[in-house]
């Protein structure tokens, strides 16, 4: 274990995570990128398909890192994330279905990404608030 | 459940990340542990007790009972 570790990590936990956000953080760009490209039509319709395709991947190959950094992942830090799943998971339940009867009163509709902006929020959120109650105390000898 | 892991530790001169690094776990982990908020899963808890040579029920022991 580093001082460079957060100490919720152990520096298996912090190398499986950084693999997962170097894979999360190219799906990202590749999303951004495929929904101006697509959205203005500003390359021909198989060039298009194979830049989903490959958007799509990049995705799988995200998820499929952090299973496995949530699989090999210290037993704290597995619960904090576990719990941060369900937290996300349930909010983005109730934001879509409480928006859709927002909608039916005339409010806006509400876009899929939206929903997903929700859940990403309120996963990060979820981590931050499981790390402060396992928060380490100073250490007493 | 109550544990013994602050006392046993201290005992041994052990800091929280030199526990945490022989079990390999995180140091927070060792420090919820100690300080209650966390129970560990039945293998740490066993690995814990293999640690400092004892029964898992020496290191452990549920809310209310005091441990030996």
């Amino acid at each position: 274990m580093t001082a460079n570790c957060p100490p919720l990590f152990t520096e298996r936990d912090a190398r499986a995570y950084r693999n997962f956000a170097g894979w999360m953080t190219a799906a990202m760009v590749a999303f951004g990128a495929a929904t101006i490209l697509l959205d203005g039509r500003l390359i021909p319709d198989a060039a298009g398909w194979a830049l989903t395709a490959g958007t799509v991947i990049l995705m799988i190959v995200a998820m499929h890192s952090y299973m496995g950094f949530l699989r090999g992942a210290d037993e704290l830090l597995r619960k904090v994330h576990l719990e941060a799943l369900a937290f996300a998971f349930g909010a983005g339940i109730v934001a879509m279905m409480g928006y859709r009867l927002c909608e039916r009163l005339g409010a806006p509709k509400m876009d899929v990404n939206d929903a997903a902006l929700v859940m990403m929020i309120c996963w990060i959120g979820g981590q931050w608030i499981g790390s402060r109650r396992y928060a380490a105390e100073e250490e007493q000898q | 459940m109550n544990n013994r892991l602050r006392v046993l530790r201290a005992e041994r001169r052990w800091s929280q990340a030199d526990l945490a690094e022989r079990l390999g776990v995180s140091r927070q982990t060792v420090n919820a542990i100690e300080t209650g908020k966390y129970d560990p899963s039945l293998p740490l808890a066993f690995s814990i007790a293999r640690m400092f040579e004892l029964k898992i029920e020496d290191v452990f022991h549920p809310n209310g009972v005091s441990g030996s």
